[in-house]
């Protein structure tokens, strides 16, 4: 029953978008509470939904005829419906916390309408049931991203992050669609004939023709695919936006990096997993650039002092966990996206809950430098704890939900690499692990630990910002142990109602189905325990009032390693100094000189000749009036001396 | 009875001294005149040619066309008054604003 009001998932924080947008300015806190009422109404829809298909494994498919060949319909699958779950759940308490933090804004009306907009537009690319919905929606995210980070747009770091954040993922974006128009062409090329009521496009089409497809275009598809997500999930080397995207307010920090946007790019490749599984050059990619970008942000999350950037790299590290852990299905197969999937999901629990937090401090405490802060748990008790939930997660303490998540992962790279496909993104994702854990304990030791090092104000946030703090915290910590194994059945099947068979794909992409587990030596079981508690240890030791050693013991002012770390590997150096001012620039100014001497000279000629011709004939207007009529009689003359030869039948 | 070439004789010479003092005058009023006197030379021919025929057409034509012209003189020479006015001389030669 509820499954036929599924497009409300959608529709409801559309129509909050529009009646903030047009009455939010009369109505108390902005007209916010349409936005958290039509995203908690797609939550209970959703769950409704998800309690209907859940015990029979059911799927929902609904579908409308759109254009000439394309379709627009709404496709929840177990795939979908965990996202739908996560989604309008975490932005719930996101627009909650809002009312408060926003209080006061004298933006506040438009931020619920680009917040419901940007929500509306992460849900209705989740449940969308063919490609090139999902790229519309996917588009709509990137513009409300583009919005909601230049929410302050008189700030000029602001509105130079928001520009900078579309124009990275634009290049993402061009990959897809021209993976989009790859994958197009090549199943026009087929001449399927489609059942009725399936088009082109629609997942469940590309799923069945996948096999029909030569296996280098399926490479080219896939990796463009990919780009997509890179772009979108702030993978190596599109990942520089992320960072930056801190300059919007807190909250659109918080719905970026854990429930909208970044989890698109994720969710792409989960989706279209039958097709990189296909394609398992494309999938090594992924395993690759995935391990890569998890130690590289890892790194560089280390010598950060701004605390929200280093919450911005531990997003970009585990992303790459997602994307790695996908990438590892060509050794696993499908179980793959399940455990993917199930790090996205405690990730965006634990990670709203750490940028909330950390949102709630930088409230209190009116900066967003750790070295400024130092024992706020005193003044702020229930914000400390929260984060410290938050933050053991993200380590991966054992029995926690990101515990349970990213030891998947690493098994899964452990699988990878016993069956030959490398261990090298074992080291890079067991190291992230082991910086993780550092990186994010010496977050908490330095804010909440310590004596306070300026003169802040003490006191705790209302509470109608801690609410959605204590919730989160719970679902970081306790989500993960009772629905590990069901999540990843539920999810990792999530294909078999496509009918898709992995054997055959397998086949088409020259490698086989890995049945049965390696067994995997006793100390690689417990190396994930060992990095995350080992991590957190080392961060006491550095941070906390336990404090045994003192960073200065281990590098200097001249350590090579910690400045570059501290230049973030040069990054900005090289995208903005070189690549954008250079490279960009000259070619730049190259078309502009091919624009201003070729083609506006062309159209200046062209228009200097008619003009150079009307100059001319126009002296035969004398004004005089004597001319003119000397002209009309000659001429009525010579007619009728034509007609008199006409009619005396002379051939003119 | 008058034949009827001598009518049509009257209304070409009419014609002639119209276009003649067209093409040589100045003056606004006076350029009015010539193209009355035009215009009479063709009315002339309608009922020259009405009578002969005899088809009453010709004759009813011609009231109509009296009638029009003199409309057209009331115009003309309201844009001769305006004119003058507005440049102090109705000699059209001085009358060149809109010229490039």
């Amino acid at each position: 029953m509820y499954q036929d009001y599924a497009y409300l998932i959608v529709g409801l924080p559309i129509l909050a978008f529009v009646l903030t947008i047009f009455l939010g300015w009369h109505l108390p806190k902005g007209g916010g509470f349409f936005t958290v009422l039509a995203t908690f109404a797609g939550f209970i829809l959703s769950f409704g939904i998800f309690r209907e298909i859940y015990p029979n494994n059911e799927i929902v498919h609904q579908s409308m005829h759109w254009f000439a060949s394309f379709n627009a319909g709404i496709l929840i699958d177990p795939l979908a419906i965990v996202m739908l779950l996560m989604v309008t759940f975490v932005c719930t308490l996101i627009h909650t916390y809002a009312l408060g933090y926003m209080e006061g804004d004298p933006g506040m009306a438009r931020y619920f309408a680009e917040a419901g907009l940007f929500t509306a537009a992460m849900l209705g690319l989740v449940f969308s049931d063919n490609l090139l919905q999902l790229f519309i929606f996917w588009e709509l995210v990137g513009l409300c991203s583009y919005l909601l980070i230049g929410f302050w747009y008189r700030k000029p770091s602001a509105a130079s992050a928001a520009k900078k954040a579309f124009l990275v993922t634009r290049v993402g974006d061009v990959m897809f669609l021209a993976g989009i128009i790859l994958l197009y062409t090549n199943m026009m090329r087929l001449n399927l004939v489609l059942p009725e009521g399936a088009y082109l496009l629609q997942f469940q089409t590309i799923y069945d023709s996948l096999a029909l497809i030569p296996p280098d275009q399926l490479t080219w598809i896939a990796l463009l695919l990919f780009g997509g997500a890179v772009g979108k999930s702030g993978q190596f080397p599109l990942h520089v936006w992320l960072p930056d995207a801190m300059e919007g307010p807190t909250t659109v920090s918080a719905m970026i990096h854990a429930a909208t946007m970044v989890t698109a790019g994720v969710y792409l490749v989960a989706r279209m997993f039958p097709l990189f599984y296909a394609a398992p050059d494309a999938l090594m990619v992924v395993a690759y650039i995935g391990a890569f970008t998890a130690l590289f942000a890892a790194t560089m999350g280390l010598v950060m002092f701004d605390i929200k950037r280093v919450l911005a790299y531990s997003t970009v590290s585990q992303l790459g966990y997602m994307m790695a852990a996908l990438g590892f299905g060509a050794a696993v197969g499908a179980t793959a996206v399940g455990v993917s999937m199930f790090h996205l999901i405690g990730h965006s629990f634990f990670k709203a809950l750490l940028f909330l937090c950390a949102d709630s401090v930088i409230h209190a405490v009116a900066t967003n430098d750790m070295r400024e802060m130092g024992g706020v748990l005193r003044s702020m008790k229930w914000t400390g704890l929260t984060m410290l939930a938050g933050s053991l997660t993200l380590a991966g303490f054992p029995l926690t939900t990101g515990f349970f998540s990213k030891d998947e992962i690493i098994i899964l790279a452990f699988e990878n690499g016993a069956f030959g496909l490398g261990w090298i993104p074992y080291v890079f994702v067991i190291l992230a692990a082991l910086l993780t854990a550092i990186y994010t304990f010496r977050l908490w030791f330095l804010t909440f630990d310590g004596e306070p090092r300026s003169d802040y104000h003490k006191h705790e946030s209302p509470w109608i910002m801690l609410g959605p703090l204590v919730v989160l915290a719970l679902f970081a910590l306790f989500m993960g142990m009772p629905t590990q194994g069901q999540f990843y059945d539920y999810v990792g099947n999530n294909f078999d109602h496509f009918g898709v068979d992995f054997e055959e794909l397998a086949h088409i992409g020259g490698h086989h189905v890995e049945h049965g587990h390696v067994h995997e030596p006793f100390i690689f079981k417990i190396l994930p325990i060992i990095v995350g508690v080992g991590g957190i240890i080392i961060a006491a030791l550095f941070y906390s009032r336990w404090k045994r050693f003192d960073p200065s013991m281990v590098t200097s002012e001249r350590d090579p390693l910690r400045h570059i770390l501290l230049k973030r590997y040069y990054q900005n150096e090289i995208y903005t100094l070189w690549f954008a001012e250079k490279v960009v620039y000259g070619i730049a100014l190259v078309s502009n000189m091919i624009d201003l001497k070729i083609i506006d000279g062309a159209v200046n000629k062209i228009s200097a000749v008619s003009v150079g011709f009307g100059g001319t004939l126009r002296k035969v207007q004398t004004g005089v009036i004597q001319n003119y009529i000397t002209a009309i009689v000659l001429g009525v003359a010579a007619l009728l001396i034509l007609i008199q030869l006409a009619t005396m039948g002379v051939a003119i | 009875m008058v034949p009827l070439v001598l009518y049509v004789l009257l209304a070409s010479t009419m014609f002639v001294i119209g276009l003649y003092g067209l093409l040589t005058q100045r003056n606004g009023i006076k350029l009015m005149m010539c193209v009355e006197i035009l215009l009479n030379s063709a009315i002339i021919n309608l009922v020259a040619f009405s009578a002969y025929l005899p088809n009453v057409n010709g004759q009813v034509f011609a009231l109509f066309a009296i009638a029009l012209a003199a409309a057209e003189a009331g115009v003309g020479f309201a844009i001769m008054i305006a004119l003058y006015r507005l440049y102090g001389t109705i000699e059209l030669d001085n009358i060149n604003a809109l010229r490039w």
